[in-house]
């Protein structure tokens, strides 16, 4: 107990010193880029100014403070991108069962989706806009798209790694197909479908945000593009890069936050 | 109860091969076995690795495809009775789900079959004490030792109350203390439920400390090379492994493999 507790105040301790460290070189650097440049902000502004924006009362465009435009623009990407992950992950968990229970499906699917994989969702996200012609469905599609490889391909290890041993325990019990997956595969593959999760989550958030570049109107990307032109302060840019990377992280830990909820058995590992 | 003249398990000719991937032709895993197996009685298949002890254990249970041969249980083929879920098997690791805890993995067959939940948690207080391990119920298999996980294994063999227990192995992987309290262990709760026992060891002391018949298997091919009577008197303790009855059944049990000490 107090080994397991004295290696979490170890990494605690870490985080804060790498959080310090990168604090110090980012207000150096910034320093040095205020003494060079003439609109130093575009570059690298001091991160007081940054917090200072988030407080400012200052309107920046259409009677909305930098920081209101973030979190409007925040609730149409991350809406849509949660709704993708969503689908994605639902599709991802019902192709990995039905590779498994058939050959045929995975030797026919599991290349392709590959392939789908290793297309740029640069190259991916204009054409499924094309197609579509609506920006909303777009955010949607490609969040799932990328949600829904990591999850079929880290299920079905999941449901590979099951041992001989125990299916020859359900077979000895006579069990129905439905109790075999329901008791045994499935529970089995919930880590490895939360390994997937773990990748997914962040990279639909990501996706979501290039999705929005393609088109003006509304989304974190758009102000991201509009920001980067100088339509609009500089600071909603800064703003967005902090927001985006915190929300990213949290949707990492919420996910691992949710497997503790479906792994009672680990949560016990760890109140040991 | 069970009538101890009666043949539970009938083998008559009994044959498996397997295809052999090197050059195209069959291995012979058993050959021509013929093994008759009392109610009640507790058996042990007795041999090196190799011989087919196993295979003959996972015929009998049905996870075995057999090539020629009879296997009748009671007058029912393996499969009936493993429909019928006559069979409680007990691996030689504990194969516990590791996301259920002690009582909900005893449960599990019973789940399986749709046994109600107050029926069910009935059947768990009982074998939990069976196997000694009522305090153990809300627990999971990671927080215990291997000889407590492997007594959650033979609790749910247990737990739909089957004819006929099938034992592969069970305490190999156990060290000697835990082993030798399992085994005495194991001798209570047969003598408590009067199950028929198959039990697959490679230890000779093991097997005739537990058994009442020895089936020593002798390899390539496997074949019975005899069946060995244990006449010592029941209870067993420990003490009888010191007595010259035991090391006299110990070394005719030795003397019974062919092609093994030449």
């Amino acid at each position: 107990m107090t080994e397991a507790r004295k290696n979490s105040l170890t990494d605690k301790l870490v985080i804060i010193v790498w959080i310090i460290a990168l604090i110090i070189v980012w207000e150096i650097g910034a320093s040095v880029v205020e003494k060079t440049k003439r609109s130093p902000q575009n570059v690298l502004p001091h991160l007081s100014q940054i917090v200072e924006s988030v407080f400012s009362d200052k309107m920046v465009s259409n009677k909305q403070t930098a920081f209101q435009i973030v979190i409007t623009n925040a609730g149409i990407t991350l809406l849509r991108a949660g709704i993708g992950f969503l689908y994605g992950a639902g599709a991802g968990f019902l192709l990995a069962l039905a590779m498994h229970r058939f050959i045929t499906v995975e030797k026919a699917t599991f290349p392709y989706l590959m392939m789908i994989q290793m297309i740029p969702i640069l190259g991916m996200a204009p054409i499924v806009l094309a197609i579509t012609q609506d920006i909303n469905k777009s955010r949607i599609i490609i969040a799932a798209i990328l949600t829904f490889y990591p999850v079929a391909t880290n299920m079905l290890d999941g449901l590979k790694s099951v041992e001989k041993e125990k299916y020859d325990l359900m077979r000895s019990l006579a069990a129905s197909n439905w109790n075999i997956y329901t008791k045994l595969l499935i529970p089995t593959s919930i880590p490895y479908i939360f390994s997937g999760l773990k990748i997914a989550a962040p990279m639909a958030i990501t996706a979501s945000i290039l999705v929005d570049t393609l088109q003006g109107g509304a989304g974190l990307g758009t102000m991201l593009s509009q920001s980067l032109k100088h339509a609009m302060s500089i600071y909603v840019f800064w703003q967005i890069v902090f927001f985006s990377a915190t929300v990213g992280i949290l949707s990492y830990k919420l996910m691992s936050f949710a497997e503790k909820i479906f792994s009672p058995h680990e949560r016990a590992k760890g109140a040991r | 109860m069970a009538n101890a003249n009666e043949t539970e398990i009938n083998i008559k000719g009994l044959c498996v091969n397997f295809p052999d991937k090197d050059n195209g032709g069959d291995i012979q895993a058993l050959k021509d076995v013929n093994l008759a197996i009392k109610e009640g009685s507790f058996v042990s298949l007795l041999g090196p690795s190799g011989c087919g002890k196993t295979t003959l254990l996972r015929s009998i249970a049905d996870l075995q495809d057999i090539s020629s041969g009879i296997i009748s249980v009671k007058g029912k083929t393996p499969k009936e009775t493993r429909l019928s879920q006559q069979y409680g098997i007990v691996f030689q690791s504990p194969v516990l789900y590791e996301w259920r805890t002690v009582r909900r993995n005893i449960c599990m067959p019973m789940e399986v079959i749709g046994l109600p939940k107050e029926e069910r948690t009935r059947r768990v207080d009982e074998v939990l004490e069976l196997v000694g391990l009522t305090e153990f119920g809300r627990k999971y298999p990671h927080q215990l030792s291997g000889g407590m996980q492997q007594r959650v294994g033979i609790a749910r063999a247990l737990a739909l109350d089957p004819e006929i227990l099938l034992m592969d192995e069970p305490f190999s992987a156990l060290d000697e203390f835990t082993k030798e309290k399992l085994q005495i262990d194991l001798l209570s709760i047969w003598q408590k439920t009067k199950k028929t026992i198959l039990f697959v060891t490679h230890n000779i002391q093991e097997s005739v400390f537990l058994s009442d018949d020895v089936v020593v298997l002798s390899p390539h091919p496997g074949r019975v090379s005899a069946v060995v009577n244990i006449g010592l008197k029941r209870p067993r303790d420990l003490a009888i492994r010191e007595t010259a009855e035991f090391a006299a059944l110990v070394s005719k049990v030795r003397h019974s493999f062919e092609g093994i000490y030449e």
